[in-house]
């Protein structure tokens, strides 16, 4: 059973196509990460999840009913471009939130001042919005996409702008959402924290589905005959190699990938002849940007034409 | 249509506006810049400043007779009149007028007033002034030069006192109003101040509470806050629960500024002079706040809209003007309504859309009209509604989540047939 089918969604902006069919499926109880560079249409495909936007065609169905107010009413949605009321204070906005989704009272109100303490802004509750800090507005606003216990999160591009702590924290705090069984949706352009977080994943490239599923499946799938290495030395002897398909440096770490699945153990021995040092040695891994970038092509490859945020 | 969600938009709004100080400002300080406005308008009329006026006659008599008349008057006694008597043929007098040029230029002598020989048959008075059309003299001269002019007349004829009297005396206009009811009443000032009262609460109003929904759309849009207000509600739900806040907050408003004039129908509490009384009943307040509160959603639909196109302040005021002068066109008319009742360009706007909001109150006030006109008037208000504000929602539904550069007007078009 699917919590939430994303069926054949088309958005079209002043004949830019923003999102092109795309169909998807979050399972029940995952974390579900939409990725893509900027501009590929994340941002349309969630508020046309959210209602926001009416889709061209395309539906979306809630466990077997197609999505409306019911939805909004269960779903914690932060959008990329974050705002609140500059001049009300902390505690009214948190109230007034909630109190959009049809949660108001006691119940509430205790929990406004755990997440508050939580995020060490307590002693901040009545302070006006404007006096916060940009960082302390974002925990804000994150409590205010929390607070009414949704069983949906959407979160797009939560991380952007966060420093390393929160981070953290809210990396903390979508775990152990995870934990109480609800489904976090999320976007983001940094594959580091889908890799790390998601356990299902869509990837969207131009407004069109490239890649959908499991992150294992996927990973498994592509990482057949890759091998990542880190190292110390000169593999410059490895570019002309008969059994070397392809060589991707990434920095840190470098992409191999071979012809052959069975090569790895020659490739490791050669690499040991040679004096390489090698510090890390993973047969078959691969990340998911090595894949978004083999799927999507160039990772400058700006030829498609980016949606503007409308 | 209406739900919880509605409800809980317009609580924010009105506990935004109300407890604003803004809003507390502008209802205790409007009342007080209305009256020290006609109070203005009173002085600068009133106040005439100093002026010097040469008097001439042809004959000793006359100008004797004219000066104990005018420096007798009333007027005078507020000293800002000085006079100054001459006895001169016409001949001598166009030497004085050359001779005394530059000081009428200058402004030291304000004019001055020859009365010929003629005058004493046919009335007949020239003025020399740099600025000969100046009511307030001609009106403040008239009394005791007529006075004057009279006895002179009827000096050599046997008249009683009673009989010179009669014929000093000048007239003296009272209105009375006519009106479906039996009685004919006295009409004093009141209703015209009413009606002027009525207009200018009504176009400050429209105009303040339109700005201030214009300003709190285009700060939620420019603000993002609008997307996660839109993940829990419908842009129409968002759009109704603000509209109807600030008309709330207007309507509660307009109630405060009318409670005295309430006060005044509904109690005895309070006795006006008689020359300002005013005759109005409650149902004409009644109507007045129900047409205003019909006339408040379609200019705040428009002045919502107008915010959602924009997202800055700067660029909003170049599409504001087609709403003011929605505004301002109407208010004008109401003001020449107050002159000339009867005109019928008022009469007609009376029962159009977006003018009749302003005009239908200044005209109940000013004339009887007919109970089928003010029903017309709420049915045109009504319609009204129906047609803008589903047109100024697609509208609104579009420009909230559209930001970027100044959208064309001709975009803004399209947006109407936008499936969003």
């Amino acid at each position: 059973m699917y919590a939430l089918e994303v069926k054949n969604l088309t958005k079209t902006f002043d004949k830019v196509v923003a999102v092109d069919n795309a169909s998807f499926e979050v399972p029940e109880g995952s974390v579900f990460g939409l990725i893509g560079r900027n501009g590929a249409g994340k941002t349309t495909t969630i508020r046309m999840m959210m209602n926001i936007y009416l889709q061209d065609s395309g539906e979306v169905i809630l466990r077997g009913v197609k999505v409306g107010q019911d939805f909004k009413n269960h779903v914690g949605y932060l959008p990329e471009e974050r705002g609140l009321y500059k001049k009300m204070k902390v505690i009214d906005i948190l109230y007034y939130f909630a109190e959009l989704k049809g949660k108001s009272g006691r119940d509430v109100h205790r929990k406004a001042d755990e997440y508050l303490k939580r995020f060490d802004l307590y002693d901040r509750r009545l302070s006006k919005i404007e006096d916060l800090s940009k960082g302390n507005q974002q925990k804000i606003q994150f409590i205010a996409t929390i607070l009414h216990d949704p069983e949906f999160i959407i979160l797009d591009e939560p991380f952007s702008g966060l420093d390393p702590i929160n981070t953290n924290l809210l990396k903390e705090i979508i775990l152990e959402m995870k934990k109480q069984g609800k489904v976090i949706i999320f976007s983001t352009h940094l594959m580091d924290f889908a890799e790390k977080m998601c356990d299902h994943i869509v990837m969207i490239d131009h407004g069109k589905i490239i890649l959908k599923g499991s992150l294992n499946e996927i990973k498994s799938k592509h990482s057949q005959r890759n091998v990542s290495l880190t190292y110390d030395g000169d593999i410059s002897f490895l570019k002309s190699h008969p059994i070397i398909d392809k060589i991707t440096d990434y920095g840190n770490t470098t992409g191999i990938r071979l012809k052959e699945s069975s090569q790895s153990q020659q490739l490791l021995k050669m690499l040991i002849e040679k004096n390489v040092i090698v510090k890390k040695f993973d047969a078959n891994d691969i990340s998911l940007q090595e894949i978004f970038i083999e799927l999507a092509g160039h990772e400058d490859g700006n030829n498609g034409k980016e949606v503007r945020n409308v | 249509m209406f739900n919880k969600r509605i409800i809980t938009l317009i609580k924010r709004e009105l506990r935004e506006k109300v407890m604003s100080r803004t809003f507390i400002f502008m209802t205790i300080l409007m009342p007080l810049i209305m009256f020290v406005s006609i109070g203005i308008q009173m002085l600068i009329s009133g106040d005439e400043g100093k002026s010097t006026i040469a008097l001439v006659t042809e004959t000793q008599a006359l100008t004797e007779s004219f000066q104990k008349e005018l420096l007798a008057s009333d007027f005078m006694k507020q000293g800002n009149y000085t006079f100054s008597f001459y006895t001169q043929n016409r001949e001598e007098l166009k030497k004085f007028l050359d001779e005394s040029k530059s000081s009428l230029l200058e402004g030291t002598l304000t004019g001055i007033v020859y009365v010929p020989s003629s005058a004493m048959k046919n009335k007949k008075i020239e003025y020399y002034s740099k600025t000969p059309t100046n009511l307030t003299l001609s009106q403040k001269l008239e009394g005791p030069m007529n006075k004057v002019l009279i006895d002179n007349y009827f000096s050599n004829r046997s008249l009683s006192t009673e009989e010179l009297d009669f014929a000093r005396k000048g007239i003296d206009f009272n209105g009375f109003k006519i009106t479906k009811e039996e009685k004919i009443e006295e009409a004093g000032f009141g209703n015209l101040i009413l009606s002027y009262v009525f207009s200018f609460l009504l176009y400050i109003s429209l105009i303040f509470s339109g700005q201030t929904l214009l300003q709190s759309v285009i700060e939620e849009k420019s603000n993002r806050i609008v997307e996660v207000i839109l993940s829990s509600v419908s842009p129409k739900e968002l759009m109704t629960g603000k509209i109807l806040g600030s008309a709330l907050t207007a309507l509660l408003q307009m109630v405060i500024w009318l409670s005295p004039i309430i006060l005044i129908i509904s109690t005895t509490l309070f006795v006006l002079p008689a020359e300002i009384t005013f005759s109005i009943t409650m149902s004409h307040v009644l109507f007045l706040l129900a047409n205003f509160a019909l006339g408040l959603i379609v200019f705040l639909s428009l002045f919502g809209m107008m915010g959602s196109i924009f997202d800055n302040p700067q660029d909003a005021q170049s599409g504001m003007w087609p709403l003011l002068m929605l505004l301002i066109i109407p208010f004008l008319i109401a003001m020449s309504m107050m002159r000339n009742p009867n005109s019928p360009i008022a009469n007609i706007a009376a029962l159009l859309p977006f003018s009749s909001i302003m005009i239908m109150p200044v005209k109940m006030t000013l004339v009887e009209v007919p109970l089928w006109q003010l029903f017309a008037c709420l049915a045109v208000n009504v319609a009204t509604i129906f047609v803008v504000f589903p047109l100024a929602g697609k509208i609104y539904r579009v420009g909230i989540l559209s930001t970027g550069k100044k959208p064309k007007w001709s975009e803004v078009v399209k947006w109407l047939k936008y499936k969003y």
